[in-house]
């Protein structure tokens, strides 16, 4: 027969190591992939906030480039761009244009062209988004007289307000920034 | 048997475990202390608040001047503006003073929009609306006019300073 030696009574110190420290470290190990997790997105709503400002600011300085900008050969297109880029009032007022003020306009032969020098958004949410711009527009005379003549520039101050339609944001309302002083 | 590798295995398994765990939270610290955001214009309210009324406030001032008493000019001067736009500032300043006596000269300023476009820890940019009055009393001749400005800040000493003023 071969003897056997009795395995010893599990000491308390072994216990202990067996199965309090693995417990403990456990413990440890997740609260810390925790915290890890939690850190790493601490700033994740600004992140994303910040995405919007960046689109939102993009897509206004389009816009209120094309709001400037018209062509007096091209008026009904120049007129569907317009509204295709707004909504609310603006929109119903930027679409019912007479077919009077549609012929004043490429009676007038001038082709404005809008760039935004600076924009900055002011207000931001979800769906809403206020920014303001400093725009330069240049008209030309496109009359056979006016041909040789120096394009007029005048520089605007704009402010803009703009919702979020579906996935698009709109040109709510588009109002020059006129002095106020008190 | 397989409780004594249990055994012999557990403090190593607790001492890896431990020092992972350990690691995570140092990892979560420096997350923690890492900027995602990088632009905080608009999305950090309180930051870009502090900057707007910074600007705000400061053009105010350096835009604002009175023939008969120069001094809260060259004050807020001192106090707003560093740098590039400090030594432009100075050059304009000199010329008001040798003007503005002479006709007798008052200028006020009033911020419409400050609106930030990019922020940071230290540095920031914005568009500024501003209107400015002149009165000129030896003729009674008074303008109004409104600017658009691109405007550089950088925080100095904890405190923002106008250091390039760009008008369109």
């Amino acid at each position: 027969m071969v003897e056997v030696e009795a395995p010893d009574p599990p000491s308390r110190r072994d216990r202990v190591l067996t199965w309090a420290l693995p417990l403990v470290a456990l413990c440890v190990l997740v609260a810390g992939a925790l915290t890890w997790w939690r850190a790493s997105g601490h700033d994740q709503e600004m992140v994303d906030e910040a995405a919007v400002r960046d689109r939102v600011l993009i897509v206004a300085t389009s816009h209120i480039e094309t709001l400037n900008s018209l062509d007096y050969r091209k008026v009904d297109e120049g007129l569907k761009g317009w509204a295709a880029v707004t909504t609310g009032t603006l929109h119903d007022q930027l679409t019912s244009v007479s077919e009077e003020d549609r012929k004043v306009l490429a009676e007038q032969k001038k082709i404005s062209t809008g760039s935004v020098m600076d924009a900055a958004v002011t207000e931001l949410d979800d769906d809403s988004a206020t920014v303001i711009a400093a725009v330069e527009i240049t008209v030309r005379d496109g009359s056979t007289s006016g041909e040789d003549a120096e394009p007029t520039v005048k520089r605007n101050r704009f402010a803009a307000d703009l919702v979020k339609v579906g996935d698009d944001w709109l040109l709510e309302s588009l109002e020059q920034v006129a002095v106020n002083m008190s | 048997m397989s409780t004594s590798l249990v055994r012999r295995w557990a403090p190593f398994l607790a001492a890896l475990a431990l020092i992972l765990g350990l690691g995570a939270f140092w990892q979560a610290d420096r997350e923690r202390n890492t900027d995602h955001v990088g632009n905080r214009a608009v999305v950090d309210a309180e930051a870009t608040t502090e900057v707007q009324s910074a600007v705000s406030t400061g053009l105010l001032q350096v835009f604002s001047y009175d023939f008969s008493d120069p001094s809260p000019t060259a004050a807020a001067a001192d106090e707003f503006l560093a740098g590039d736009a400090r030594k432009e500032y100075d050059l304009l300043f000199k010329q008001l003073q040798e003007k503005a006596p002479g006709q007798k000269l008052v200028l006020s300023a009033e911020v419409q929009v400050a609106a930030v476009k990019s922020l940071d820890a230290d540095s920031a940019s914005l568009l500024v609306f501003l209107d400015q009055a002149s009165q000129r009393s030896t003729d009674k001749e008074s303008s109004i006019s409104a600017a658009q400005i691109s405007v550089e800040a950088a925080k100095v000493d904890g405190q923002w300073k106008v250091t390039a003023l760009d008008l369109f």
